[in-house]
C-alpha cells in the first residue's frame, strides 16, 4: 500500500492566512504528481472554502486542515466550529444567478462546488463540522482489450497488490459488464488500480492454473460499518463461470471476516454472484432508454445483530415494522414527528451524479427549513438532465433525517429498502418514482 | 486564542493497531436477546458451554461459599488451585499460572514474549484471540492456511521466520476439530527446533478420549519451549466463573508471570475450580457420553438434510448451510435457538453447533428443519 502524503494546519479563521492554505496545497499537488489543472483545481476549492468558514467559524477557535494526498487523488478536511452554518450555495442545483443574488460567500461557495469532485460534511458534536473535498487526478480511459478464452483449472482468488494485474482486471470487468454494475473507477484502469494501492479499494482477482485472470470481486467502505462490494466479475466461459465466482465469494467474505465491519452489501452484484451467501434486503428499478429492469440488492452481516434502534417517521411505520420482521432484525423503532424548526439557514444536499449509470445518488447534509423546496428542485434538475434513476439515503439513527420522510414521499419518493448499518445507522433507501 | 487540543480527535492519540481495531462486541445477555427475539426459552449453543455444568463438587462448593467472603481479595496468585494442578500433574505449583480465562494468559503470554515488530504465527481459521491480542498489540500475525480442515504443520513451519516469537497451535483445533497426533506434533517440534515458543491451546484436550492425542503436559518436559493453555469453561462446566491456566517450564512461566495481572481470578472460582479437580473422572465420562450421543444425532440430522459437515473432537459439529450462516443465526434465534456463526472463523456460510442434552439437540433440529423449509 502506498503512503499518503499528509499536511496538517492549524489556523485562525482569519482570511490572511488563507495564501498559507493555498500553498501547502499547491506543494501536495506538486508533491503528488496532479496535473496543473487539477492543482489549480484543489488550490481554488481550499481558497474558497477556507474563505466561506473565516466568515462563519467560530472567531475564537483555529480551523484545522489536514491535506493527504493519495495516488489518485487529492483531499482536504477542514475541522471547524460553527454555531449556525448555512451553505445552500454548495447544492448541486445552485446556479451562477442565484450566488451572484445570495449572500457574499455564496459564489465562492458555488466555485468550490463546482472545483471539487466531490465533497461531504458531517456534524461532530453541536458545533463541531467536519468539511472534505476531493479533487481527482485525471486518467486516460480504457482502450481496447483482448479476451482470453481458454482457462486451465485450478482456479485460485487471491488479494492482489500487482498494479498491471488490477488494471487489466478492471478493463476487463467493465468491458464485459454493463456500466450499473462497475464502479465508475473501473473506466479508467490505472486510477482503477492506483486506488487498490491506496487502500481505497480492496480487490481479490481469480486466476487459473497459468496465472490467466479468471475473475475479480472488489469492495470499498461504505460508513463505519459497511463494506460495498461490487462484482463477482468473471471472465471465464459461462461453464467455469460458477466456480470461479464462488470461489471469488468465499475468498473475499474470508478476507474481510474479522475487519471492523458489521455488514457487506451491493446495490450493484452480478448476476455471476453464488445462491446461498447473501440476503436480499429488495430491489431497485433501474431505468435506461430501452426500459427498466429490477437489480437485487444484495447484504450479509459480518458479525451478530446486537440490535439498534432507528428514528421513525409516522408514514413510514409500517413499512420498516414490515421491513425488519421480513429480515429478522430487532430494532427500537422510535417515532420523530414533522420536521422541527431548524436553526440552520439553507439547507443541503450532496448529489452523486453517474452518467455511466443514469443515476444520481441524493444525501441529505444539513436541514433547514427549505427543505422540501431543496428535493424538489433537485428532482427537477436532475430529471430534466434526463437522469432516470435517483435515491435518497437516509440514515434513519438521524432524527432529523428520519423526519424529512413525509417531505419525500410528496416529492415522488418511495421507500425502497434498509441497508442495516450502511451509515451511522441503519440506511433506508428511497427511489424516486413518479406518479405514473 | 484557546488551546487547539479540543480539536484533535482522541484517536489521533492512539498508536495506528489499536485505533485500526475494532473492540469485540459480544453477544446480548439472554434475556435481552429472548425480547429481541420474542422466545421465552433460549438454548444455548453457540459458546460450546457444557449442559452438565460442572462436576457435583464444584458445584458443591459453589453452593457453600459465603457471601461474606465476597469482601475478602482472592488469593493474589490462586495458591490452592496451583496446587491442586501440581497435585495431578505432577508438576511444581511455580510451573503453572492462573488466568481470568485463557484469554487472559494468551494476553499475558503475547506481552511477555513479543514487541511491536515481532509476530506470531496460527492458523486461519482457528481460536480468533490469538489473532486480536497479536493485533491490538502491535505484533504481526502470520495466518496459515488449513489444510483438510486441519492446522498444517509444514506450512506453520514455512511460516516461521526471524521475527516470530511464538506459534499458536489450538489443539484439538476449534472450530473443526481438528488435532494433531504425538507424532505429528512430536516432528513438528523437532523441526521447529526451538526457534519459537509453541503454545498449545488444549481447551478442548479433556473431550479426547485416543491414546494418539498427545497430552501436552508431557510433551512439555521434552521440550522447554512448549507452553501449555487449558481452561475450566468447557469440560468443567465453569465459563461463567472464568478460570483458564497455562503450565510450562519454570523459567518460560516465571517470564509470562512478569506481564500477567495478580488477583485477576476471583474467589468463587478459584474454590470451584480446585474442587471440580478433585472429582472430575465421573463428570469427564458423563460428558463425554453427551457429546457422543448428541455427536451421533447432530450428524444423523446433517446426513439427512444433506448439509456437509466437519465432525472433529471436541463438543461442538461444524456444518455448511445453504444460506447465509448470519441469516441462518436470526432465524434459529426466532426459534429460540443460539448457534455460532462462522463468518467470523473465516468459514463463511457454516455454522458451529455445541453438543448439549437431547432437549437443546432435539429443539435445534426441530428449528433447523423449519427454517431451512421457509428459506
Amino acid at each position: 500500500m502506498s503512503v499518503d502524503t499528509v499536511v496538517s494546519l492549524e489556523m485562525p479563521p482569519d482570511i490572511a492566512f488563507a495564501r498559507v492554505a493555498t500553498a501547502a496545497a499547491e506543494t501536495l499537488a506538486l508533491c503528488r504528481g496532479l496535473a496543473r489543472r487539477e492543482s489549480l483545481r484543489f488550490q481554488l476549492t481550499i481558497e474558497e472554502f477556507f474563505a466561506c468558514l473565516v466568515q462563519i467559524a467560530d472567531g475564537a477557535l483555529p480551523i484545522r486542515m489536514v491535506l493527504t494526498g493519495k495516488r489518485h487523488q487529492v483531499r482536504v478536511a477542514f475541522r471547524f466550529a460553527a454555531t449556525t452554518l448555512s451553505l445552500g450555495a454548495l447544492n448541486a442545483t445552485t446556479g451562477a444567478s442565484v450566488a451572484l443574488d445570495g449572500p457574499s460567500q455564496d459564489l465562492g461557495l458555488l466555485l468550490a462546488a463546482k472545483a471539487a469532485d466531490r465533497f461531504h460534511i458531517e456534524h461532530e458534536g453541536q458545533t463541531q463540522f467536519v468539511l472534505e473535498a476531493e479533487v481527482d487526478k485525471t486518467y486516460p480511459v480504457a482502450g481496447d482489450i483482448a479476451f482470453t478464452t481458454t482457462f486451465r483449472p485450478p482456479f485460485t482468488a487471491r488479494p492482489c497488490a500487482d498494479p498491471a494485474q488490477l488494471a487489466l482486471a478492471a478493463a476487463l470487468a467493465a468491458a464485459r459488464y454493463p456500466a450499473w454494475h462497475c464502479p465508475i473507477a473501473m473506466q479508467t484502469p490505472a486510477k482503477f488500480a492506483d486506488m487498490v494501492e491506496a487502500g481505497d479499494v480492496c480487490t481479490v482477482l481469480a486466476v487459473d492454473g497459468a496465472g490467466q485472470l479468471a475473475g475479480l470481486l472488489c469492495w470499498r467502505p461504505c460508513g463505519a460499518r459497511g463494506l460495498h462490494f461490487s462484482g463477482p466479475f468473471v471472465f471465464t466461459p459461462a461453464a467455469q463461470a460458477a466456480s470461479v465466482a464462488r470461489l471469488l465469494t468465499e475468498r473475499f467474505l474470508e478476507v474481510v471476516a474479522r475487519e471492523p465491519r458489521d455488514i457487506v452489501f451491493s446495490q450493484r452484484a452480478t448476476a455471476d454472484v453464488p445462491p446461498g451467501y447473501f440476503e436480499s434486503l429488495g430491489t431497485l428499478a433501474l431505468c435506461h432508454q430501452d426500459g427498466c429492469r429490477r437489480q437485487d440488492v444484495l447484504f450479509r452481516h459480518l458479525q451478530e445483530d446486537t440490535g439498534a434502534s432507528v428514528w421513525c417517521h409516522p408514514a413510514l411505520e409500517p413499512f420498516l415494522r414490515e421491513t425488519y420482521d421480513r429480515l429478522a432484525m430487532f430494532r427500537d423503532i422510535q417515532p420523530v414527528g414533522e420536521p422541527a424548526t431548524q436553526d440552520r439557514g439553507q439547507s443541503l444536499l450532496s448529489a452523486t451524479l453517474d452518467r455511466q449509470k443514469n443515476l444520481v445518488e441524493l444525501a441529505p447534509l444539513l436541514d433547514g427549513p427549505d427543505m422540501a423546496e431543496n428535493i424538489a428542485n433537485h428532482v427537477r434538475v436532475f430529471h430534466a438532465k434526463g437522469i432516470g434513476n435517483i435515491l435518497f439515503y437516509m440514515d434513519l439513527s438521524r432524527a432529523w433525517q428520519a423526519a424529512l420522510a413525509g417531505e419525500l414521499l410528496q416529492a415522488g419518493f418511495m421507500p425502497g429498502f434498509v441497508l442495516p448499518h450502511a451509515g451511522h445507522g441503519d440506511v433506508l433507501v428511497f427511489q424516486y418514482a413518479p406518479a405514473a | 486564542m484557546s488551546s487547539s487540543s479540543n480539536m484533535r480527535p482522541l484517536l489521533d492519540r492512539v498508536p495506528a493497531y489499536v485505533r485500526e481495531f475494532e473492540s469485540y462486541t459480544p453477544s446480548r445477555p439472554d434475556a435481552v436477546l429472548m425480547r429481541q427475539y420474542g422466545v421465552s426459552h433460549l438454548y444455548r449453543l453457540n459458546n460450546n458451554e457444557n449442559a452438565l455444568g460442572p462436576p457435583p463438587l464444584a458445584q458443591e462448593a459453589l453452593a457453600a461459599f459465603a457471601p461474606v467472603q465476597a469482601a475478602i481479595y482472592p488469593s493474589g496468585d490462586a495458591y490452592f488451585l496451583r496446587q491442586a494442578l501440581a497435585t495431578r500433574f505432577g508438576k511444581e505449583p511455580e510451573r503453572f499460572l492462573i488466568g481470568n480465562g485463557s484469554c487472559e494468559v494468551i494476553s499475558a503470554v503475547i506481552k511477555a514474549f513479543c514487541q511491536p515488530g515481532d509476530a506470531i504465527v496460527t492458523a486461519d481459521k482457528t481460536f480468533a484471540v490469538y489473532e486480536w491480542v497479536g493485533a491490538f498489540s502491535g505484533i504481526t500475525t502470520r495466518l496459515v492456511p488449513l489444510r483438510d480442515y486441519a492446522i498444517d504443520p509444514e506450512a506453520m513451519l514455512a511460516a516461521v521466520t526471524e521475527t516470530t516469537k511464538i506459534v499458536f497451535v489450538c489443539n484439538p483445533n476449534n472450530p473443526t476439530g481438528s488435532w494433531w497426533t504425538r507424532a505429528a506434533l512430536s516432528r513438528f517440534l523437532d523441526q521447529l527446533a526451538g526457534r519459537a515458543l509453541v503454545v498449545l491451546d488444549e481447551a478442548y484436550g479433556e473431550f479426547v478420549d485416543d491414546p494418539d492425542f498427545p497430552n501436552g503436559m508431557e510433551v512439555m518436559e521434552d521440550h522447554p519451549n512448549v507452553l501449555v493453555f487449558r481452561t475450566f469453561s468447557k469440560m468443567y462446566g465453569l465459563a461463567g466463573l472464568r478460570v483458564g491456566y497455562l503450565c510450562g517450564s519454570r523459567e518460560a512461566v516465571d517470564i509470562v508471570r512478569r506481564t500477567h495481572i495478580v488477583y485477576s481470578v476471583n474467589s468463587l472460582g478459584q474454590t470451584a475450580a480446585t474442587a471440580a479437580l478433585a472429582d472430575d473422572a465421573g463428570h469427564i465420562a458423563a460428558t463425554r457420553r453427551m457429546v457422543a450421543e448428541a455427536g451421533a444425532g447432530l450428524r444423523d440430522l446433517f446426513d439427512a438434510l444433506g448439509l456437509e459437515y466437519v465432525s472433529g473432537a471436541g463438543n461442538f459439529i461444524m456444518a455448511r448451510v445453504p444460506v447465509s450462516d448470519t441469516l441462518l443465526y436470526r432465524r434459529l434465534m426466532r426459534e429460540g435457538v443460539m448457534v455460532r456463526t462462522m463468518t467470523g472463523f473465516r468459514f463463511p456460510n457454516w455454522i458451529r453447533v455445541t453438543l448439549a442434552r437431547e432437549e437443546a439437540m432435539g429443539a435445534f433440529a426441530r428449528a433447523l428443519r423449519k427454517v431451512l423449509e421457509i428459506r
